[in-house]
């Protein structure tokens, strides 16, 4: 009989990025990216473990926004060209590396991946790989959950409860649409929590979020088993809090597993190692070069000099820190077990790009662990929040505080001298759109199509990337782009709906180009 | 004040941090208050000068530090050239009147705010003074468990602002409470002119709840016990001094990636080596008759329509022996070609 209960989360998420009106678009390789890196990693995995019978849980969020560019056609197609290009590059890779057998056998790794991933992409799922996510939610292995719809930041959204609002329906609402039956949990964007938002959960019949440990261990009243139990809100909706020694294991950067020396070094790529001319039919139309994803270095010490990646070594490491993740959570909730007297959660989010894209040899050692769980041991039940509150109806009510897991635990990632400027805007088009969905409760045609765009924009224009990336500093000239380009068509549209002069020729476009949630209804914005 | 420059000079190697502008300089002259508040203020006043607008921004001797030596940012990849692209600018002002105010942290909140020139010539006609001769001042409110009318805040501290100024970090410096702004004008006899007044934020707070839940009613001892599990370090109870420090020190790890490497963990110039990498690729070339059949090292290769080839291949240190053999359509002809590449560096 188990004594705990572990609930792995993965949490994905990448910005609406779909650019139509260029042929090739540099932030879109965000998604390709992804998809080769991590999604059809992560399916594999899953395909494995149900093919040799383990019966293993995971939670994932897959973001409104993320699903939506996976449903796409364009970008579908665009994934597909982006790998044949990929695959041609092995190919060349193969022949190159020729009389360096160390760099030849990755090569050949590589140009089995690639065509593998064509496959899995193209001929079994048909270039849409939400319906594999659905095919392991529906046999009960995987629990989809959403989240707001462009992973708009709650706690600084307070001031305009309808647009928090507006990203729960609309994502949930999008969720429905792709996986056939209503969300049961959601994943805060960032973790990002104010005492009330579960409220609008509740509205859309979200059962339980998320919140980072300090969340739950600072909610009031205080709560009795701390981060190993979730407590309910005052609405009923229920937040579980990471577990932060579970956290550490993987994400620290010192102590955390996806250090060690036999895996894969990230930094180093072919993309930017080669020589130009060699290179440049690969990278960036304009001669910008970017990460291909052929790396083949391993991590390999505390210096410059790499030595050259082996497959072999880190396959034994992952399956090794499969072994000590495990063996840390037995030990983990057989004490928590004796202290609580009751089965302990250890809730143990991250983000899914960490698996794969960051840390290439993540899928593996979710493979490993899985299995090692399944066969090894009898104290820790993988589970999703879901089994857990069937299992445990009766929790303690309490509410949280105000937090997120971005950089000290609060908001200051999302508002400090770089982004602070955006709030003013935001919250002024947000007024605007509840005074729009008042004002036109029962708009028609043109008009109801004008708000509609509407509200896509705001969404757009809400995604807490933007202001992320505006802090991080990397690409900052467009998360600056796309926050003035959702605001200026919001604006525009806003004026034009109040003076009823509505440049159809000109809403197409947007509509065209801001696509994402063709099902979208204004009226949720009040 | 040592120890936290050096934070500073940690933390400028981050280029996150090097990013982030400081906050607008707080809080000068607090007024009504008490001196141990004034002198907290203008301690934080100070810091924000180095660019740590933050209270729990100190030198903690914590992982956080040594998080720069991670895997996730070890060293600098080339990265995008900044691109520009033509838009329009958003407007300055939307023509309101109007503050808003968003809770950061437990001890700082964000306030931003808007007059309309009616409204400045309304209080410059009340107050019988140009506005450019008042002091503008963000009147800040405690109204923690009031319904607030403007009188009954249970403490405020007035921060005087920089002309033209319109936003500002405000170090309230005190978790789990309730704030309202107002911005306004002092007028030159002294009164003070609310201009706007903002929505009530509340500070999240900063440690474990002292309310507790008499239905699940808990001991002490044991709360701590499960809370410090938490932190890692095992059964004990560290203490509830300790691990409010403790958890500080943990929220200042980042333990999230935010995605995707493309917009995360910017590239790192500063502070690296100076570096040089050689390689060395052969390129193979040559033509036969397009309808020929071409091995290199015993492996066929593709001819171009015109029968002209061309590979190319890292070169290690060695001798390579490059047999290329030709053999004609008819298979009556047959040609070999070996050079012979010795590499090797010194």
């Amino acid at each position: 009989m188990e004594k705990g209960y572990l609930c792995i989360v993965l949490h994905s998420h990448l910005p609406y990025v779909r650019h139509p009106e260029y042929e090739d678009f540099l932030e879109e390789d965000w998604l390709y990216e992804a998809i080769t890196e991590t999604y059809i990693p992560l399916i594999n995995v899953y395909n494995g473990l149900i093919r040799d019978g383990v019966n293993f849980r995971i939670t994932m969020s897959i973001t409104p926004s993320l699903c939506s560019m996976l449903a796409d056609p364009l970008l579908q197609d665009r994934y597909v060209k982006h790998l044949d290009t990929l695959i041609e590059l092995s190919n060349k890779e193969v022949e190159r590396t020729r009389w360096e057998p160390a760099f030849n056998r990755l090569a050949l790794m590589y140009q089995s991946q690639f065509i593998e991933t064509r496959r899995t992409f193209v001929d079994r799922y048909h270039k849409n790989i939400l319906s594999a996510f659905k095919e392991f939610q529906d046999m009960g292995k995987l629990e989809i959950i959403t989240c707001n719809a462009t992973h708009g930041f709650f706690p600084l959204m307070e001031v305009n409860p309808q647009s928090v609002r507006a990203q729960v329906q609309v994502g949930a609402n999008n969720y429905e649409r792709f996986f056939g039956r209503r969300p049961r949990g959601t994943w805060l964007a960032e973790c990002g929590y104010f005492p009330g938002a579960d409220a609008y959960l509740k509205e859309a019949g979200i059962r339980y979020f998320f919140t980072d440990t300090h969340g739950i261990l600072h909610a009031s009243p205080r709560p009795k088993y701390g981060v190993y139990a979730p407590v309910f809100c005052r609405s009923g909706v229920a937040a579980f809090a990471r577990d932060f020694e579970s956290s550490k294991q993987v994400w620290s950067a010192i102590e955390g597993y996806p250090g060690d020396y036999n895996y894969r070094e990230f930094y180093r790529d072919i993309g930017f190692d080669l020589d130009f001319d060699y290179i440049r039919p690969y990278i960036h139309k304009e001669g910008i070069r970017i990460n291909t994803g052929i790396k083949y270095y391993r991590i390999t010490g505390r210096t410059d000099h790499k030595e050259p990646y082996n497959p072999d070594w880190a396959r034994e490491r992952a399956a090794s820190h499969a072994g000590n993740f495990m063996f840390n959570r037995e030990k983990q909730v057989e004490f928590l077990h004796d202290v609580m007297k009751k089965n302990p959660i250890i809730v143990a989010p991250y983000d899914a790009e960490l698996y794969g894209h960051w840390w290439y040899e993540g899928p593996m050692f979710l493979d490993f662990l899985f299995r090692k769980l399944h066969f090894d041991q009898k104290t820790v039940k993988p589970i999703t929040p879901s089994e857990y509150l069937e299992r445990n109806p009766r929790n303690q009510v309490s509410t949280p505080t105000m937090s997120s897991w971005g950089y000290k635990g609060y908001c200051e990632h999302w508002l400090d001298g770089s982004n602070d400027w955006i709030y003013k805007h935001l919250h002024k088009a947000a007024d605007r759109m509840t005074e729009l969905a008042n004002s036109y409760p029962g708009a028609t045609g043109i008009t109801r199509r004008a708000l509609n765009q509407a509200l896509r924009e705001l969404l757009l224009a809400q995604s807490s990337d933007w202001a992320f990336i505006m802090k991080t500093g990397t690409v900052v000239q467009y998360a600056v782009k796309r926050t003035k380009d959702h605001i200026l068509r919001f604006t525009r549209l806003y004026n034009d709906i109040k003076a009823q002069r509505i440049d159809e020729g000109w809403l197409a476009d947007i509509e065209h180009k801001d696509n994402i949630f063709p099902e979208i209804d204004y009226r949720v914005h009040t | 004040m040592k120890k936290s420059s050096k934070a500073v000079k940690k933390a400028g190697k981050l280029p996150a941090a090097r990013k982030a502008k400081p906050a607008k300089k707080p809080v000068k002259k607090p007024a009504d208050q008490k001196k141990a508040l004034m002198k907290a203020l203008r301690k934080a006043a100070g810091r924000v000068k180095k660019a740590v607008p933050q209270k729990a921004a100190q030198a903690i001797e914590s992982p956080r530090n040594k998080t720069e030596e991670t895997k996730y940012y070890p060293r600098p990849t080339p990265y995008l050239p900044p691109r520009q692209w033509e838009h329009e600018e958003l407007p300055e002002r939307y023509g309101d009147t109007r503050i808003v105010i968003m809770a950061r942290d437990p001890y700082w909140i964000f306030a931003y705010w808007e007059v309309t020139d009616e409204r400045r010539m309304q209080v410059e006609r009340e107050a019988g003074a140009s506005w450019n001769e008042m002091r503008k001042v963000l009147r800040v409110y405690d109204v923690t468990g009031k319904d607030f009318n403007g009188f009954n805040a249970n403490r405020y501290f007035d921060i005087d602002l920089h002309p033209g100024s319109t936003s500002w970090y405000i170090n309230v410096g005190a978790a789990d409470r309730s704030w309202c702004v107002d911005f306004g004008v002092i007028t030159p006899s002294g009164k003070f002119i609310v201009i706007a007044r903002s929505n009530i934020v509340v500070t999240p707070r900063d440690g474990a709840s002292d309310v507790i839940d008499e239905e699940w009613m808990s001991i002490e001892e044991e709360f701590l016990k499960l809370y410090g599990l938490w932190g890692g370090f095992g059964g004990t109870s560290p203490g509830k001094a300790k691990i409010k420090k403790i958890m500080k020190e943990r929220l200042q790890q980042e333990l999230s990636s935010g995605g995707l490497s493309s917009f995360v963990r910017p590239p790192n110039y500063k502070g690296r080596g100076f570096w040089m990498v050689v390689n060395t690729e052969l390129v193979v070339y040559g033509a036969t008759e397009p309808d020929a059949t071409v091995t290199v090292q015993d492996r066929p290769i593709k001819l171009n329509r015109d029968g002209t080839f061309s590979l190319r291949f890292a070169l290690p240190d060695g001798e390579q022996v490059i047999s290329v053999k030709g053999i004609s359509a008819d298979k009556e002809e047959e040609r070999t070609i070996t050079p012979i590449v010795k590499k090797f560096t010194k």
